[in-house]
């Protein structure tokens, strides 16, 4: 499986550090769009946004801003990271999709979530109760749906389908459904039972950090008769790639730790990260993806060689990093980071084979 | 379940090569919710154990328990059903208390059910641990507050105790293979003991029981 190399955002909104003002949702969808733009041109594989339903994010529906990206970009896959599936409907997220993939030529796919932040569940009349039983009849339906047009089906929390007819069918045929996993067991086992692709949310912490998750993923797939090794993984990091690895810390660092403050939260209280803290996060046995290009080849090889991950997804300049910074990044990635990392995993992986 | 006990016979497979006799099982319940973790937990202990001996299960829910319970502060204030409650308990082959954490520990009504139950009644009698948390940061619950709490009744309290936390389960449902594999190791240690001490036999194992072996 050829190694593909992403980024993806939240859109989110965090107060200039300087001058204390909020970007507008204009300015950040503006940005996120030639973020996506400067990805596609310096060859990276995907791009991703996120949905969060809080106005400290400008994401709360990503199928829009990936719709739009489209229409800026000839070759890079376009991903939602996460779907928040729980709460959707899976017929009006096909739909979305689908278009998304026929207007863009066969280029999108889902990552179908839980979710980390629960605003979505109220939101929608969802209860929280039901998180589990939720996640599980959606992506049912959704994988019923990508199975077979028409669908007849049924299920607790939405009206039953019959002979329904569900467009458009995607360009190629077939949209990728791949499931967002933060490391709960039970969510790598049944993510594993269902043969699907797993992508591997970590925000901090040692780089070892999902080896269970993988282990019984895998272990789980094998019971339910997947193909372990064709099943592809993916991990999805903070990170950013400088022009040195000090300059990627120095730069990374402010806007990182006032992103944690001000976006990651559930209940008003922030996430405060020292830059001792931070500079650990950053070691070779740290899970986050900064450094030089060379840093980030040998951490993204770390990752491919500790789980076989075939994708990595780095989430750069979270926190309200200036743009021309955050593009500099995507340019280095995508143009001395990810070429290294596909040839040398190509080659480790002919050696095995 | 409005007395807080409910009888769930888990009829077991007539398992090979034991005598016959039925192993009582009775879990106090330490949750409050209807969609438990906890009895979640418990069921799978409940069928591992149910595929090596028979068992006759029942299970207290101290939530369940009412007014007659709650509003009780000595042995003699209680209501029948509790009583009876507490009697089956007691006469238990084997008991096992599963309990979520709350607070750092047991919550106060599962307490407040051993508050009630004779000093000795448990003295000899093999108890089994099994507790849900959050988090792992709170599996030593099992080996800090609940194993003290049944070294005071003098129980044989089974070495190994079973932990999940809320990423192992799918809802109610444990998926974590982990957890499965420690509940049967933790079992293994024990069968025969556990054998040994069924005292139940077939025709009381309710009126569920097909042939009765």
């Amino acid at each position: 499986m050829a190694f593909e190399v992403g980024i993806m955002t939240f859109v989110e909104r965090t107060k200039d550090r300087t001058t204390g003002a909020l970007p507008s949702p204009y300015e950040r969808v503006r940005e996120t769009i030639e973020q996506a733009q400067v990805a596609d041109q310096v060859g990276l594989d995907v791009f991703g946004v996120g949905e969060h339903h809080r106005s400290d994010f400008v994401g709360s529906a990503p199928s829009i801003l990936l719709a739009a990206a489209a229409e800026k970009t000839d070759n890079i896959h376009l991903t939602s990271s996460v779907t928040v599936l729980s709460s959707e409907d899976p017929v009006r997220v096909w739909e979305q999709f689908a278009t998304i993939d026929v207007l863009s030529g066969g280029r999108a796919e889902i990552i179908a979530g839980r979710g980390s932040y629960t605003e979505s569940f109220p939101l929608f009349g969802y209860d929280l109760q039901d998180y589990a039983d939720l996640f599980r009849e959606k992506l049912d339906l959704l994988l019923r749906i990508r199975e077979q047009n028409p669908l007849t089906w049924q299920g607790r929390f939405r009206a039953p389908l019959a002979e329904a007819d569900i467009a458009p069918r995607p360009h190629g045929g077939t949209l990728p459904v791949w499931v967002g996993v933060g490391g709960s067991p039970a969510s790598a086992v049944a993510t594993g039972r269902l043969g699907l692709p797993m992508a591997l949310a970590q925000l901090l912490g040692p780089i070892t950090y999902h080896q269970q998750t993988v282990e019984l993923y895998r272990e789980s797939a094998a019971r339910a008769g997947h193909g372990p090794d064709t099943l592809p993984i993916s991990i999805n990091a903070h990170g950013y790639v400088g022009r040195t690895g000090q300059e990627a810390r120095d730069l990374m660092y402010p806007y990182f730790a006032q992103g944690m403050a001000e976006n990651n939260h559930q209940r008003g209280a922030g996430f405060p990260l020292s830059r001792l803290a931070f500079d650990a996060q950053s070691t070779p046995g740290s899970g986050l993806l900064v450094g030089s290009s060379q840093e980030l080849i040998d951490k993204l090889l770390a990752y491919h060689d500790l789980y076989g991950v075939n994708r990595a997804i780095i989430q750069m300049g979270f926190g309200g990093m200036p743009q021309k910074d955050h593009l500099e990044a995507i340019e280095r990635l995508g143009t001395e980071v990810a070429p290294v990392v596909r040839r040398e995993v190509a080659s480790r992986e002919g050696r095995a084979a | 379940m409005t007395t807080g006990t409910s009888l769930a016979n888990v009829d077991a497979e007539p398992a090979a090569g034991t005598g016959g006799q039925v192993l009582r099982v009775v879990v106090v319940n330490g949750s409050p919710n209807e969609r438990s973790k906890t009895v979640g937990l418990a069921d799978v202990v409940l069928d591992t154990l149910g595929r090596s001996l028979p068992i006759e299960t029942s299970r207290i829910d101290v939530y369940r328990l009412g007014p007659g319970f709650t509003g009780a502060f000595q042995r003699e204030d209680v209501t029948p059903e509790v009583e009876a409650a507490l009697r089956l308990a007691e006469n238990a082959d084997l008991l096992i208390s599963a309990t979520p954490v709350f607070r750092g520990s047991y919550p106060g009504l599962f307490k407040h059910f051993f508050d009630l139950v004779d000093q000795y009644a448990l003295a000899n009698k093999p108890v089994l641990l099994a507790a849900t948390g959050g988090t792992d940061r709170h599996a030593l619950v099992l080996e800090h507050a609940l194993r003290p709490l049944f070294a005071f009744f003098q129980a044989l309290t089974v070495p190994v105790a079973f932990y999940a936390n809320t990423g192992d389960f799918d809802g109610t449902t444990l998926l974590n293979p982990r957890v499965y594999g420690r509940i049967e190791m933790g079992l293994s240690d024990v069968i025969d003991l556990l054998k040994a001490r069924a005292t139940g036999t077939r025709a009381g194992a309710g009126g569920s029981t097909a042939d009765g072996g």
